[in-house]
């Protein structure tokens, strides 16, 4: 892992709820790639959004984009994708769960949490 | 004289309305619902007045399925008053819905410039300010076609007539597009309570101008507020202020100078009311000391949004005083607004555990 | 026979014996030194793992004002920005910047969150009504994710150490029960070998000196016998040329039979 990896890496990502989204988009992380392709670091879920497309988006923030640092997922969605989210182990980009405005935070689904208690045989 | 004949057309629906209105929830129903440590306790102090449109929710609803429910009470209410209307009521609610779907076209448009499919876009627009040609919106792919085709066949025509290009639309920010839309919309209003024959020189045109000349002052004093620190000039600015109210002319010439909250401070001290809010909000959540609520801190001192929201009620209760008119069908509109507005920012309250700011909601009743 | 089945292999040679004893003085400073890094690292780890405990506990916290500050958007706006806003995001503002800390020769990376200057897309939000609440909404989510983003630092910090940890462990694990022993035991080895093939040289020497006596016995009781002899016949002719030949046969004889015992 060069230095020069995560220099790049400057943007934060988000994938939550319409209100999950649009505050942390109101502090100013929002970014949209130049045209043509304009990518979004940004994905808004709802009931309609189905899985694949969340874990197309969390492949594409942890794996394709190189400019992410953080990922902030709300947590209930990584519920709907635990599987990848559990999986997913590399400690660049970093994938924070955050809890959402309706759904408060449960330190027992979080995985680096449950990481930290297996460690400490908790 | 006026009431001679009023109650031919729009007896039955002032009756009704008046009947909404003893509906609205009192300050006893808000006590109670600040009492409430879930939603679910919520949602059944809210039983009697919106029990069947709540019917249909999962316990423990999130606040914006509560919000979105209690509005489709006021949707179905308006919905059958309108039905109901005719004549001069009739226009008189149409142009009450103008103010709704200025949101819902600026939505569209933003839509439009950003090449969305605007198509699921419809789900967010506002019930009110829905007009059937709204779909066709969705048709219009580039913002030229959208002007040229399709927004002249809608009721907001006149308003970008003469004050919007379809160039601006493209080049301007949506704001200033959604505020001079407004401020068009403000004064056509205005001009429509004042000069229609079954209007002027009744109560529907005296109670209507309060509230419109406070509307237009309110949006001006914010549009100046917010406008500080931004790319906004203070000639564009100017155009943005409506051109009637009780700060107009003077007011709004002040306003269109000033730099700072203390300029805008200057500028309304002709008014007594806004000198007073100032007053109040001078060192609290006025724009000089931003940041002063945020965080969440028991902020004491209503900001200045507050007391407007307080004064618009205020001026709304008061429509009810008086007989044969209209107005009150717009005070009602409003009154309910607020009231989502209170069931909404209690249940927020409630949700995120921040009791301690509950009681900021407004009740005037 | 374990020590037989895990040992390198080696010649047993007084040189690799050499080389062994070096390797396990080598190995037993690396053990003591990493086993030293392990405990700073870890010492370090679990420091950072009660962090993130917190910082967990209190994000949910901090994100429950944030909001509420979006709810009041909501409420001084009188309508949901969400569409809005996510359309007009353009150019992030808030950024993130990687720096390294060295713990223990491990580099951990944290980020450090960085506001740009002059872009800001949402100014305009909210111009007619609620803009005020929305520039404080925009702060106070600003100041939710500095939490989220030092929070976001401090798991990364907890992922690569926890990876380092394990790497570190499993090297102290295997100088510990794997490489010491086994040099030790390459140590014995040698030390057999060694000690093995000595005894069989001192054995063959002890066996050549006692041929050797043997040989020099039955020679010198030969020569003793031919001596003997030859007194005896010079005492028979002792009148005639006795002195002369007695000489001669004797030294030729001698060399002889030195000669054959040495090729032997």
């Amino acid at each position: 892992m060069s230095t020069q990896e995560y220099k790049d890496r400057q943007f934060l990502a988000v994938i939550g709820d319409e209100d999950s989204v649009t505050g942390l988009l109101l502090a100013g992380i929002g970014h949209v790639t130049a045209a043509p392709d304009s990518q979004k670091n940004f994905l808004v879920v709802d009931n309609k959004t189905d899985n694949a497309a969340i874990e197309a988006a969390f492949e594409r923030f942890t794996n394709e984009r190189k400019d992410i640092g953080i990922i902030l997922i709300n947590q209930h969605i990584a519920d709907r994708i635990r599987h990848v989210v559990d999986s997913y182990v590399k400690a660049f980009p970093t994938v924070l769960e955050i809890p959402s405005k309706d759904h408060p935070y449960d330190p027992e689904k979080d995985s680096v949490l449950r990481r930290v208690r297996r460690l400490f045989g908790e | 004289m006026e009431g001679l004949f009023f109650n031919v057309n729009n007896g039955y629906l002032e009756g009704i309305v008046r009947g909404y209105r003893n509906g609205l929830l009192t300050g006893a129903n808000y006590t109670n619902m600040t009492q409430c440590e879930t939603i679910d306790d919520l949602k059944l102090q809210l039983g009697p007045a919106y029990g069947d449109y709540l019917a249909s929710l999962p316990p423990n609803p999130s606040t914006s399925s509560l919000a979105a429910k209690t509005t489709d009470k006021l949707v179905s209410e308006f919905r059958y008053v309108r039905a109901n209307a005719v004549g001069s009521l009739a226009k008189f609610m149409d142009y009450l819905t103008y103010g709704y779907m200025i949101d819902n076209v600026a939505l569209l448009i933003t839509g439009t410039l950003h090449e969305r499919d605007t198509r699921e876009l419809l789900d967010r627009c506002h019930p009110l300010g829905w007009f059937e040609t709204m779909p066709v919106l969705c048709v219009a792919t580039n913002i030229e076609e959208l002007y040229n085709s399709v927004l002249i066949e809608t009721p907001l025509a006149a308003y970008f007539k003469g004050s919007l290009s379809h160039q601006d639309l493209d080049e301007l920010n949506i704001e200033i597009v959604r505020n001079t839309l407004y401020k068009n919309y403000l004064e056509d209003f205005y001009q429509f309570v004042n000069t229609h024959p079954e209007m002027s020189g009744t109560p529907t045109a005296e109670v209507m101008s309060e509230i419109l000349e406070f509307e237009a002052d309110r949006r001006a004093i914010n549009i100046t507020l917010n406008s500080f620190g931004t790319e906004l000039s203070k000639a564009d600015r100017k155009k943005l202020y409506p051109a009637f109210g009780q700060l107009y002319p003077e007011g709004t010439l002040m306003l269109s100078r000033a730099d700072d909250f203390e300029g805008v401070r200057l500028a309304v001290e002709g008014v007594g009311d806004y000198k007073a809010f100032f007053e109040a909000a001078g060192l609290g959540g006025g724009a000089g000391a931003p940041g002063n609520m945020a965080g969440g801190a028991g902020s004491e001192s209503k900001s200045l949004e507050d007391m407007f929201y307080q004064k618009e009620m205020e001026i709304s209760k008061s429509a009810f005083t008086r007989q044969f008119t209209f107005a009150i069908v717009y005070a009602w509109v409003k009154l309910r607004e607020q009231e989502i507005r209170n069931i909404t920012w209690i249940a927020e309250c409630i949700a995120q555990n921040q009791k301690e700011r509950i009681n900021n909601y407004i009740s005037v009743f | 026979m374990s020590s037989a089945a895990d040992r390198e292999a080696v010649f047993p040679t007084r040189q690799s014996l050499g080389l062994m004893k070096a390797k396990l003085k080598g190995a037993e400073t690396g053990h003591s030194l990493l086993k030293r890094k392990s405990e700073a690292l870890t010492k370090r780890f679990r420091e950072i793992t009660r962090r993130i405990d917190e910082a967990k506990r209190k994000m949910g916290r901090v994100m429950q004002i944030a909001s509420l500050s979006l709810a009041e958007v909501t409420y001084a706006v009188g309508g949901n920005i969400g569409y809005q806003i996510q359309e007009s995001a353009k150019s992030a503002r808030f950024r993130i910047r990687a720096k390294q800390e060295n713990v223990s020769g491990v580099l951990l990376p944290a980020f450090e969150a960085y506001q740009t200057e002059g872009n800001n897309d949402f100014a305009m939000t909210g111009l007619g009504k609620g803009g005020q609440q929305v520039q404080r909404c925009r702060e106070t989510y600003a100041r939710a994710v500095e939490a989220l983003v030092e929070l976001a630092s401090l798991q990364t910090a907890f992922v690569i150490l926890d990876e380092v940890i394990k790497v570190v462990n499993r090297r102290v694990n295997a100088i510990e029960h794997v490489i010491i022993p086994r040099t030790e035991n390459t140590i014995k080895y040698i030390n057999s070998e060694l000690d093995e093939l000595d005894r069989e040289e001192f054995y063959r020497l002890k066996k050549v000196a006692n041929k050797k006596q043997r040989d020099t016995a039955a020679s010198d009781a030969e020569m003793k016998q031919k001596r003997e002899d030859k007194a005896a016949l010079a005492l028979l002719d002792q009148e005639n040329q006795a002195p002369e030949e007695e000489d001669v046969g004797g030294g030729d004889i001698l060399a002889g039979e030195d000669d054959e015992d040495v090729i032997f």
